[in-house]
């Protein structure tokens, strides 16, 4: 297991450094610049300017110098946001991303894995089968679209909850975005733990369990349902990683003030170092994600523990 | 049933996104200054208007086209990429193989959304760059399923012979691999596309995609959402197509994948 673990870390250092380095390249080569306005700026400004902000420097020692600023947790100023470092609008945004995501995984972790365990324990039936049905619809649906007829159906129509907003975090606040966030991964959840319950179903401990004449149920929930819930844990780093970008278009939907709205409104604006601050944190959120699904992984499945 | 609804959803919506604009009166980017935000069942606008005036079945329509028309080109471009990258790793097998693969999987790790919007907000936006950065992340998984095909394949008796009667690799891809490949292939197709649809809509709902006065299904919805207080039909529109083709293509390519698979 620690082999694992080193191993994995090993490839995602290279793999987030390539990130940031590639889109600073990417930023480099971009037409255009953040001090290119209506007026062309004298050459002199404009040199001194390059020089404040490190740009008169070759493109090797640039990137060394965002690399060094963002190990010790400096993303470098806001150029949209004025007196703000990109550092100070990921520490307010951030918790609300993170509250958001997280509960919305809690959500769609407890509907996915109650609805699988519910169709398998009804394989083949009517039920199962319209089970099945709803979570392919849940996948297919984006959560643009079911975010703002949330907001109709319950907040403009039937007045139960508030239509947007952040309310200092309130629980009545969180409800729609939470669960329209939620809904699509819960879909992808079931049909994993569905397929996964399939399997375990039919092996040898558990046709040993209930010849032994368990109740079905604890059959179900002791003896199959954790070996069947490795796929699943095998979904949470793109699920995570679907959960991020969902979180984008829910904040900017419910209008919350998470890093995902802050990120659309610095692409609206090409502000940069935000940008690509922010891709950075995602990219190593994800990967820590997929870290994460390892460890579950293996404690799940203890085979793979090398 | 299953099969069936969703093959006629797709044909009417195709029917109607193709030949709409000839048969409306107005076209999706002209406003009728005599009829700002007329309710559906107006004179000359049947679903009514948005808040400056334009006929929003026009928009519908023209927003469905485009969005299918960046998803095919979209799809197409993942179709090419991913089965001639999967092939050839599936096909030389070995160093190249384990190489292939692992930039397979490096990428996937990539938070793929912000690549793209990345990509919008440096290159500015251009619906050329949405479909060709989408094409270009959308194309991994069907790389991974077109090589496992083909590390089948190779091995099945019908390969071996013609290996062994001489022909070139070409030949072989092209004639005994591909026609193999056909199926699973367009299976993942079908599934592509709405992954592509997702992101499109995704993008220009958040004002980075498609670009006014072109307009796409992800906008409009944006639209909508903005003013379901007053018109929700506005959003039930464009919600409505967006989620009938999703829905749609997602059942079918899940059908055709279970056959294949």
């Amino acid at each position: 297991m620690r082999r694992l673990i080193l191993r994995r870390l090993v490839s995602a250092v290279p793999t987030l450094l390539a990130v940031v380095i590639l889109s600073f390249v990417l930023m480099k080569l971009a037409p255009g610049g953040p001090f290119d306005g209506e007026r062309a700026l004298d050459p002199a400004t404009q040199a001194a300017l390059a020089r404040a902000y490190g740009l008169d420097l070759p493109l090797h020692e640039q990137i060394w110098r965002y690399l060094s600023r963002l190990a010790v947790g400096d993303f470098g100023p806001s150029l949209v946001y004025r007196d703000f470092s990109v550092t100070d609008l990921v520490r307010q945004g951030l918790p609300v991303s993170l509250t958001l995501g997280a509960l919305a995984l809690a959500v769609a972790l407890v509907l996915g894995i109650g609805a699988g365990l519910l169709a398998a324990s009804r394989a083949g039936r009517p039920l199962d089968h319209a089970l099945m049905l709803a979570m392919t619809l849940l996948t297919a649906l984006p959560s643009f679209v079911t975010g703002p007829l949330l907001a109709l159906v319950f907040a403009l129509w039937a007045g139960w909850l508030p239509v947007s907003g952040w309310g200092d975090g309130d629980a009545a606040h969180l409800v729609l975005p939470v669960i329209a966030l939620a809904l699509p991964v819960a879909g992808a959840i079931a049909k994993l733990a569905r397929a996964g319950l399939a399997t375990t179903l039919a092996q040898d401990h558990v046709r040993t369990a209930r010849a032994r004449g368990l109740a079905p149920i604890t059959v179900l929930v002791r003896h199959a349902l954790r070996p069947a819930l490795v796929p699943v844990a095998s979904y949470l780093g793109p699920a995570a990683a679907g959960l991020l970008t969902g979180a984008v278009v829910i904040e900017t939907v419910f209008a919350l003030p998470g890093l995902g709205s802050y990120f659309v409104q610095g692409a609206l604006n090409r502000d940069y170092p935000l940008v690509l601050g922010v891709v950075t944190l995602y990219a190593g959120l994800i990967l820590l994600f997929n870290l994460l699904a390892d460890l579950i992984y293996g404690w799940l499945d203890p085979r793979i523990r090398g | 049933m299953f099969t069936r609804l969703p093959i006629i959803l797709l044909a009417l919506i195709l029917l109607a996104a193709t030949l709409g604009p000839w048969a409306l009166p107005w076209r999706h980017d002209v406003i009728d200054w005599s009829a700002v935000r007329v309710p559906p069942g107006s004179p000359g606008h049947w679903l009514g208007t948005d808040a400056v005036g334009r006929d929003l079945l026009a928009r519908a329509l023209a927003g469905t086209r485009i969005t299918l028309l960046v998803a095919a080109a979209a799809a197409i471009v993942s179709l090419i990429f991913g089965v001639a990258w999967g092939a050839i790793a599936g096909w030389r097998g070995g160093k190249v193989d384990e190489v292939m693969m692992r930039i397979v999987d490096g990428l996937y790790a990539l938070p793929f959304m912000f690549v793209v919007i990345l990509l919008m907000v440096l290159f500015g936006r251009s619906i050329l760059l949405v479909f060709l950065g989408i094409g270009a992340v959308e194309w991994l998984t069907m790389a991974r399923v077109v090589r496992g095909q083909v590390l089948a394949l190779r091995e099945r008796p019908f390969v071996l012979a013609a290996e062994a009667a001489g022909a070139p690799p070409i030949t072989i891809i092209l004639r005994h691999l591909l026609p193999n490949l056909a199926g699973i292939a367009i299976a993942y197709l079908l599934l592509t596309i709405p992954q592509v649809v997702m992101i499109e809509s995704f993008l220009s709902f958040l004002g980075l995609g498609v670009q006014e006065p072109a307009t796409s299904l992800g906008i409009l919805v944006k639209e909508g959402a903005d003013d379901m207080d007053i018109a929700p039909h506005a959003l039930l529109l464009p919600g409505g197509i967006l989620v009938a083709i999703l829905v749609s293509l997602t059942l079918l390519g899940e059908r055709l994948r279970d056959r294949f698979a």
